[in-house]
């Protein structure tokens, strides 16, 4: 590992000025490290200082009524472990289990996920499906984005210098399932994933897929094709195809693209009868 | 004013490490600086458990942890004496059980399972404890020794 200076500041103020003090490509911001940290030792990435997060006050998860509010920092394990996580919000709970093990969700992190913006990332999908957006702070004001427009490529994001992910926005409970495929159930990467959610405001569906590059996308076909409602079982096989045809999958040395293919629309199938079978599934 | 030196407190113990390097990471802390070579290094990338232990309680990957990020807590691993009850516990469950063959993998495994114990506070069900095993791998016992360790930790077990 090359040597860096680690800063940790005290306040969101600091935490900038660190990062603004800091050249173009000299920072590195650490949340749990459970990513970074591979990074730096295999010297993809070479900073000179790393922030820390850690005394931020970012580990925190919020409810506005039908909204969750949570802090960049949490660490994942106490997301998963929220009772009313895991009600109002099924798919994101999970897929925050679908992470590595316990030991690293103790320390890894949801905005260090999305930051971080991992092809095969277990969490992108279920924020797409949820329309998930980020609160940033920055030199130049805070402002709000969408994750589906935060995210660029593999590794890519939209990150101005000197911004920071603050808490991630969750607007909408919604009945919701993350279903996965790979070789091994824990920590392991996806080869194909699936993110499904019903929105009872839009009565309209959301499916995002993961282990398609450059990185996790929704798939408005499909879910059009679910319908309005609970769909039938000829709405389901027709959307379980189109997401088989229209993920833009590829063979790499996780899978290939025809196992690909197939697994999306099976686990898409998977999904539809968790989510109706939620209690909270509306009608 | 001076800053005091980052201090580890380690199986109750605390240690003053003055001039820790910013980029160590916990596991090398434990090991070289403090000398505590049952905490074991495998794949270093957050993918084996071998290097598995407790922070504040937390199972937590020591490889994946800057040893700075921990300045000031309580750190468990595997040489915790006998008045650490839960990890004395996990480790007659391994020896009764003949839960292990080469030895590499089981500090992590023992860590692992005392990090899920203290959290479901003194007693967890067999599948949360199998759970907590998801990210520790053995290449030798094929689990089924290991599995029967984690039986005799759960109420009602052998």
């Amino acid at each position: 590992m090359a040597p860096f200076e680690l800063v940790v500041p005290s306040s969101v103020e600091e935490a900038m000025a660190a990062l603004r003090t800091a050249g173009p490509g000299e920072a590195s911001v650490l949340a749990g490290g459970t990513d970074l940290l591979n990074d730096l030792d295999d010297h993809r990435t070479n900073p000179r200082r790393v922030i820390s997060l850690r005394r931020l006050p970012w580990r925190t998860l919020d409810w506005t009524g039908n909204q969750l509010t949570v802090g960049s920092t949490l660490p994942l394990r106490a997301l998963e472990q929220d009772p009313e996580v895991a009600q109002r919000f099924p798919g994101l709970a999970q897929a925050v289990q679908a992470v590595g093990s316990v030991a690293l969700r103790h320390r890894a992190t949801l905005g260090g996920n999305v930051v971080r913006s991992a092809p095969a990332s277990d969490l992108i999908p279920v924020l797409l499906s949820l329309d998930a957006e980020l609160d940033l702070v920055g030199p130049r004001g805070d402002r709000r984005v969408l994750v589906d427009r935060f995210l660029r490529s593999s590794r890519q994001v939209d990150l101005a210098p000197g911004e920071l992910v603050r808490s991630i926005r969750f607007p909408e409970a919604r009945p919701s399932a993350y279903f996965w495929q790979r070789v091994r159930p824990a920590n392991d990467i996806s080869q194909v994933a699936v993110a499904l959610a019903f929105s009872p405001a839009d009565h309209a569906w959301r499916v995002a897929v993961g282990g398609v590059p450059p990185r996790p996308l929704l798939l408005p076909e499909p879910a059009r094709v679910l319908g309005t409602g609970a769909p039938g079982p000829e709405a389901v096989r027709r959307a379980a195809r189109l997401a088989g045809e229209q993920a833009p999958f590829v063979t790499d040395r996780r899978a290939s693209e025809e196992y690909r293919r197939r697994a999306v629309s099976a686990l898409l199938v998977r999904a539809v009868d968790s989510v109706l079978q939620a209690p909270e599934f509306p009608g | 004013m001076t800053r005091p030196p980052p201090r580890l407190i380690v199986n109750g113990r605390p240690f003053d490490l003055p001039g820790l390097p910013d980029d160590e990471r916990l596991l090398d802390t434990l090991r070289w600086r403090l000398g505590m070579k049952g905490t074991k290094e495998g794949c270093r990338t957050g993918g084996c458990g071998a290097c598995t232990v407790l922070v504040d309680g937390e199972s937590t990957l020591s490889c994946l942890t800057l040893a700075k990020e921990v300045d000031g807590r309580s750190v468990t691993t595997i040489e915790a004496g006998p008045e650490d009850a839960v990890v004395a516990r996990i480790r007659s469950a391994f020896a009764a059980a003949g839960a292990l063959q080469c030895g590499y993998c089981t500090p992590g495994f023992v860590m692992s399972l005392a990090g899920m114990i203290r959290e479901r506070g003194g007693v967890a069900s067999r599948a949360e404890l199998l759970e907590a095993l998801g990210g520790n791998l053995c290449r030798c016992t094929g689990y089924a020794s290991i599995v029967r360790a984690v039986d005799r930790l759960v109420p009602g077990g052998p």
